[in-house]
């Protein structure tokens, strides 16, 4: 495995995405509440969330031979998925910091920069997917990858959201609201666990025949990474049942530790089918 | 535009290697990049038989390969900096080392795994079909070295016309992909 700054770049971008559609989905939930401090209650997610950009954007750095040319990546936007990804990852970036930097300087949060952010954040996904989907390498060239992306970014957008804004809504003592909206994050998590699921289920039916040359056939393949991958179901499993444990019980004192094991725990699985992502195509 | 192109004659090669080793010490190449390579098949199997003795159908068969210089090549669509392009002049697939990232990204877009990457330079390298020593009307390093002259570069349709259309053999992707410019006389064992 030498993919590693991809590994933590999509993972880190992903997460990063997901946690600003949450942020997004949270106000909107909140819209008629006049006397709520939103900027008190985002500043901290907004300041982590753009730090997991930044280091989506180092890692992406880091796969480069050449990274002094990184500007001339910018030149083939026409016709190269890498080239469209790569302004688009940009682009989320910049309206990421320009949210934060915004809900600093006038000390609120602007719904419409957030929508704006994730829905390019959506457009990213897209583009990283089909960097992928487009090659020739054939365990990557179904739409497979395309589900199981988005579904890495609704799960840790929303484990994300679940440790950042609801342990903050917590400390506000503000109970009750903290529960409603690790509902919604419970239900945009088993979301996005359903979109890899079924996008596990159709990789072997969508797979292309080989179209490389010493390529091996794709069920070869997964046969030497059938431990892992049940591991890793395993293990958000294992997320799924702690995150509905913070979702229905009244056990809030140690809401913020659980709430950041079941972050580890995630990160841990999508990291672990994004390893076997990796290691299938190369 | 004259393209230029590849005839391989698969029959004859004897996967001797002689193209892969000039077209390496040509190019002054580090260990494990290799503008050109020689693949070996093989499939079958000995059984024996019910008096003890042993029948088999054992089919082997080389296939050397560079970049083909493609005319739809994929490398060369995907690649985000530009840096690999075709030559307007003869339709040889290059790398401009000034411009390339270092993002492999045509490796995975190739069928061919021509593209090869040089660890030391950071950057991306491949068979240019070298076009130095054919500006000097000398002969690319391969097809001079290949001792039973089973490689023959020079403009594909006439390549075409001595030789036929086949770029297509066991073991080698569809040539629909990327329209390689290749032609090859299929050994015995490799026709589909
Ligand atoms: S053989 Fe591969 S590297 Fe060469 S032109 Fe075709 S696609 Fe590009
Ligand atoms: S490694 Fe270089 S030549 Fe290959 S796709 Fe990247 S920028 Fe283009």
């Amino acid at each position: 495995m030498n993919e590693w700054p991809l590994l933590i770049f999509t993972i880190a971008m992903q997460a990063a995405i997901g946690g600003i559609f949450m942020l997004w989905v949270y106000q909107l939930r909140c819209k008629d509440k006049e006397n709520l401090d939103m900027f008190n209650l985002f500043k901290i997610p907004l300041v982590i969330i753009a730090g997991f950009s930044l280091v989506g954007l180092g890692a992406s750095f880091a796969h480069l031979g050449a990274p002094t040319n990184a500007f001339n990546t910018l030149r083939h936007v026409g016709s190269s998925w890498m080239s469209r990804e790569i302004l688009v990852t940009g682009m989320f970036i910049g309206l990421t910091f320009i949210t934060a930097a915004w809900a600093f300087y006038r000390k609120k949060v602007s719904p419409w920069l957030l929508l704006v952010t994730a829905l390019v954040g959506f457009i990213d996904v897209y583009c990283m997917a089909a960097i992928y989907s487009n090659s020739l390498i054939s365990p990557w060239n179904s739409i497979h990858t395309f589900m199981s992306f988005y579904g890495t970014t609704f799960i840790l957008g929303s484990v994300l959201a679940v440790a950042l804004l609801a342990t903050a809504l917590y400390r506000q003592k503000m109970e009750l609201e903290a529960k409603q909206f690790t509902k919604v994050a419970l239900i945009i998590a088993m979301l996005g666990i359903a979109l890899q699921v079924i996008g596990t289920a159709l990789l072997p039916v969508t797979m292309t025949e080989v179209n490389m040359i010493e390529a091996s056939a794709i069920t070869e393949l997964l046969s030497g990474y059938t431990g892992m991958v049940t591991l890793r179901w395993i293990i958000s499993i294992l997320g799924i049942a702690l995150l509905f444990f913070l979702a229905v019980s009244s056990y809030k004192k140690s809401f913020a530790a659980l709430s950041f094991i079941m972050l580890l725990t995630f990160v841990m699985s999508e990291g672990m089918s994004r390893y076997v992502f990796y290691v299938l195509g190369s | 535009m004259t393209q230029l192109g590849f005839y391989i004659d698969q029959a004859r090669c004897i996967g001797c290697e002689a193209c892969v080793i000039a077209c390496k010490d040509k190019n002054d190449n580090p260990v494990g990049v290799n503008f050109r390579r020689v693949y070996s098949f093989e499939e079958g199997s000995f059984t024996e038989d019910k008096n003890g003795s042993f029948i088999q159908n054992i089919q082997s068969y080389f296939l050397s390969i560079s970049c083909n210089h493609c005319d739809e090549p994929k490398c060369v669509e995907n690649c985000p900096t530009t840096a690999m392009f075709k030559r307007e002049e003869d339709g040889v697939v290059v790398v401009d080392q000034d411009k390339c990232v270092g993002c492999r990204y045509c490796e995975w877009n190739c069928p061919y795994g021509a593209p090869q990457y040089n660890e030391e330079l950071g950057k991306m390298t491949k068979c240019d079909l070298c076009i130095d020593l054919l500006e000097k009307g000398e002969r690319p390093a391969c097809e001079g070295a290949c001792p039973v002259r089973a490689i023959e570069i020079g403009p594909i349709d006439e390549l075409r016309a001595k030789y036929g259309n086949v770029s297509e053999v066991k073991g080698l992707p569809t040539a629909s992909i990327t329209k390689p410019n290749l032609v090859i006389n299929t050994h015995k064992d490799a026709s589909e």
